[in-house]
């Protein structure tokens, strides 16, 4: 009965669990993203819930949905107050009861009592209501302290994190689909078993020219305004389709010319074209070679992080092929073949699974050293534009200050912190998922 | 394996060849001017000045002298609309606005005559007298209209307008300034001349906007240049100053007009230096550590090791370059090492013999060579730990014990000849490092090597310096990696190349 149950998924995961330093680097890791997915209700200057003249508002939610939120409520005198929500200053309002965020800051407002690198441990100051300078009430401490302009450091850091993250994910998510995908096409052909009508070979070269001639050179202004917009990602991903239906219409028209010369079949070396590809990459310094990329286009972090997914790609190529190298050859895939599955049949449903493994693990190790770049890109002050808060940009203005600890040690220990965890997680992984690296 | 050598020295030129082009094509459509940069630096005289017919000139010398002047490569690949003779104008700003008008409206003669006219427009201001204009410009009682001040004003409010329009070709924003000129214009009369000029490009503008054919850029089309191009030049040489990539020449910076060669000589030794040092370091300190751990396997020693050697590992590397930065050079702790450079401009002496040198710049190395030292050290250490593990596993280990030959034989003699695979790995990366540098450690102590300098030729678009940096780090990342594969199989004679 237990052999009967047995699946690959649960060995790896009960293999993983045995790995304390892993499993626990996966609980800190979902903490993370907790504290990415609700930063702007963890560390917000605004009330979650506050009740004013008899009036319910939620002004952390509110400005979520719409920034330029604004509402009104009706005085004692009879007078109408109006409240833009991201301007007023809740703190200062008579609320009649309230309730604020853990970290009772924004990232990118300063206190304006608290300027020019202020101490965790320090005296803050505190303006209260009958306008008198006073010590800080405790719920209201920047615990991390500021920095020149008075930003408070916590509320920067978590809002952080949703970069951090993102930068990881995203970019990893962009390197894996181009390796995974370029990886099992060079491992699973080689150079000799892809074959195909001229026509179609044909097609395809012409179809790879028009794809980036409609996908990107007819709409560059259009990308353009939107990456300077902030929705670049959206018309990233059009762009991404018009190339997917480009190439897929010209490889059906080319089953039009099925006759003579064009219909031979013969045999396209992508093998080479890839690994070629992967060798001219990998011979560029590839953090000099973002640098140069992102000072050429407006600054986006969604721009740093498709450049960075676009130029991590080749070692999660490089895994996948040689895994698809040694899969080839197996019984299974042989068998699949002379049952007359189709390549990508073949590929996708029995191929595929079985390479994703040693894949993961390098995706693991991927994000962690795309976390790096993004932080040391940020760090140079490059590529991200000036608003935005990241932890490379926090310990930047920190290495300005000596005297500004904070500054430096608590973004260094959370991109530390960050990329060791993804380590840690991927040695489990590679432990769990692969029993033949395992010593 | 002769063969083998000979196939992959071979294949470099492609490689190399397709390297420099994607450098050559990224720096080229950077938005940044050189020209512009160069212009500014020569002649600082202003921002009303900067359009002088003056400055044109020289920028347009500059160009040439640049070979900027040409198309970038043998062909282009555009659409219908895409003008093949865009390269020609001086301006880069100017340049984009044309290029990005004709893709939305794709009837390239009515853009040039449109912008054409536009800039006759500028230059008209350049016709206005203000002397003359405030004698004109009577009452009937001949008292004057407007001040001085307010002619000037006017005048550079109208020429500040047009330059903006040379360079947006956004539809609302110039239907915005035509408005707000055509409102100028109106009330100051002694704009006529210009605004004769403005009313011919109004009329251009219209004819442009009527004559839309914006198929055209949906229609591909490749453009042939000849050899007459920059990549050209850049490869072969113009006959001329350059003599080419295939001569050893990288052409000439355009910060400060120097040799490329030159300049990188001046630098590349101090990357060197810091590259070779640390990496001697790391081995000094790693292999036997390595070694150590994977004899003791699981012991205390082991487990301490490999954590230590884990969290360095996860340690980005400028954040150690800022925290030794604070605890060792900061006057408010300790003041042992000074903050940047590689040696102190009041002391030293450029006559001193090489050990004064040495001696004096060692305070000046330690900090970045720590920082330099630890990242190398812990990937090799970790990576040694585990290739000794699985070489004590192998039955000729056994054998060797077998045979009743001493624990110090069984390691020095055959475990450790079967572990310096990864020991080569990292030499063959050292080359490569001394020209890309580190970029981020040399900017945190401002030591002045290749990396701070390819960060400095990135900011200020020194193109020439990008691309030969990236060629030569292509190269020699490419001999790495041949020098280590050659060493593979020297180590060990499983490895056969056929």
């Amino acid at each position: 009965m237990e052999q009967n149950n047995f699946s690959f998924k649960k060995y790896a995961w009960q293999q993983f669990k045995k790995n304390k330093s892993a499993l626990i680097s996966l609980y800190i890791l979902v903490g993370l993203v907790f504290i990415a997915l609700f930063a702007p209700i963890i560390a917000n200057d605004q009330p979650l819930y506050c009740k004013y003249k008899g009036e319910t508002f939620y002004p952390a939610f509110s400005t979520l949905v719409n920034s330029s939120k604004v509402d009104s409520v009706m005085n004692d005198a009879g007078v109408v107050e109006q409240l833009q929500f991201d301007i007023t200053d809740w703190r200062k309002l008579d609320l009649e009861s309230v309730v604020w965020a853990p970290i009772p800051y924004s990232p990118d407002k300063g206190d304006r009592y608290n300027r020019e690198y202020v101490s965790p441990l320090d005296e803050q100051r505190y303006k209260n209501s009958d306008n008198e300078i006073v010590a800080i009430p405790s719920r209201l401490r920047h615990v991390m302290g500021t920095d020149k302009i008075g930003r408070d450091l916590a509320s920067g850091l978590v809002h952080g994190t949703r970069i951090s993250l993102l930068v990881g994910v995203l970019a990893m998510g962009i390197a894996s689909i181009i390796g995974v995908f370029l990886g099992a096409l060079a491992g699973f052909f080689g150079d000799r078993n892809l074959l195909m009508p001229r026509a179609k070979y044909i097609f395809t070269l012409i179809g790879v020219f028009l794809a980036f001639f409609y996908g990107f050179g007819v709409r560059k202004y259009t990308l353009a305004n939107a990456f300077s917009e902030g929705n670049g990602l959206i018309e990233l991903f059009i762009s991404f389709l018009i190339i997917v239906a480009i190439l897929v219409g010209l490889r059906l028209l080319s089953r039009l010319f099925k006759f003579g010369w064009l219909g031979k079949e013969v045999s396209v070396p992508i093998d080479t074209y890839i690994s070629r590809g992967i060798e001219i990459l990998n011979s560029i310094p590839r953090l000099i070679l973002i640098i140069t990329i992102s000072a050429i286009f407006v600054r986006s972090i969604w721009l740093i992080m498709v450049i960075i997914g676009l130029t991590s790609w080749t070692g999660i190529a490089r895994f996948t092929r040689a895994e698809f190298l040694r899969i080839r050859e197996l019984e299974y895939i042989q068998a699949a073949k002379s049952l007359g599955y189709s390549n990508f049949r073949a590929v996708a449903k029995h191929a595929l699974p079985n390479a994703l493994a040693p894949v993961f693990v390098s995706i693991a190790f991927g994000v962690a050293s795309a976390i790096l770049i993004e932080s040391s890109l940020s760090f140079l002050g490059i590529g991200v534009p000036d608003d935005v808060v990241t932890w490379g940009s926090l310990l930047n203005l920190g290495r300005q200050e000596f005297e500004a600890w904070w500054l430096v040690m608590f973004p260094g220990f959370a991109i530390f912190i960050t990329i060791t965890i993804y380590n840690l997680i991927g040695e489990g992984l590679r432990d769990a998922l692969d029993p033949r690296l395992k010593s | 394996m002769l063969k083998y050598i000979a196939k992959r020295v071979l294949i470099f030129i492609p490689t190399l060849l397709a390297i420099s082009l994607l450098a050559f094509i990224l720096n080229i459509s950077a938005p940044a001017d050189p020209v512009e940069k160069l212009s500014n630096t020569a002649d600082k005289e202003g921002a009303a000045n900067q359009q002088s017919n003056a400055s044109k000139k020289t920028k347009q010398d500059l160009r040439k002298k640049l070979g900027l002047d040409l198309p970038i490569f043998y062909f282009s690949f555009g659409s219908l609309s895409d003008c093949d003779t865009l390269y020609k104008v001086a301006d880069k700003d100017h340049a984009a606005t044309l290029s990005e008008l004709s893709h939305y409206y794709g009837n390239w003669e009515d853009v040039s005559a449109y912008f054409h006219q536009l800039s006759n427009v500028q230059t008209s201001h350049s016709s206005l007298d203000l002397e003359e204009i405030f004698m004109m410009n009577t009452d009937i009682d001949s008292n004057p209209l407007y001040s001085k001040n307010e002619i000037n004003d006017v005048i550079t409010q109208s020429n500040f307008e047009v330059n903006a329009m040379m360079e947006t070709a956004n539809p609302s924003v110039l239907e915005s300034k035509f408005n707000s000129l055509d409102e100028l214009y109106s009330n100051y009369s002694f704009l006529s001349v210009v605004k004769n000029e403005f009313d011919l490009a109004k009329v251009s503008y219209e004819k442009m906007l009527s004559q839309k054919s914006s198929w055209k850029s949906y229609v591909p089309q490749i453009i042939w240049y000849g050899s007459k191009n920059q990549y050209h030049f850049w490869l072969f040489g113009d006959g001329k100053l350059r003599k080419g990539l295939v001569r050893g020449d990288f052409g000439y910076s355009y910060i400060d007009s120097q040799p490329i060669n030159t300049k990188i000589w001046s630098k590349v030794w101090i990357s060197f230096s810091f590259s070779i040092l640390s990496v001697l370091f790391a081995y000094i300190i790693s292999i036997p550590l390595g070694i150590y751990s994977a004899y003791k396997k699981d012991s205390k020693f082991d487990r301490i090791s490999s954590i230590v050697v884990f969290v360095l590992y996860s340690m980005p590397g400028f954040f150690i370059g800022v925290l030794l930065l604070y605890t060792f050079a900061n006057p408010d702790t300790l003041r042992w090492f000074p903050i940047s450079g590689i040696q102190d401009p009041t002391l030293f002496n450029p006559d001193w013999s090489f050990w004064e040198k040495t001696a004096h710049r060692a305070p000046f190395f330690i900090l970045p060579l720590i920082t330099y030292t630890y990242s190398s050290f812990a990937f090799l250490s970790r990576i040694m730990r585990v290739g000794v593990i699985d070489v004590f596993g192998q039955d000729y280990i056994r054998t060797a014990r077998a045979k009743g030959l001493g624990e110090g034989k069984v390691v020095m003699k055959h475990a450790l000849r079967n572990s310096l695979l990864p020991i080569i790995t990292v030499f063959a990366n050292i080359f490569p490092l001394a020209i890309g540098g580190s970029v981020i450690i040399e900017t945190i102590f401002t030591i002045p090597g290749m990396g701070f300098e390819i960060y400095n030729s990135i900011l200020n678009s020194d193109y020439p310096m990008i691309v030969a940096v990236f060629t030569i780090v292509g190269f020699l990342t490419m001999i790495g990696y041949l020098v280590a594969d050659v060493l593979y199989a020297v180590v060990d004679p499983r490895i056969s190349y056929k």
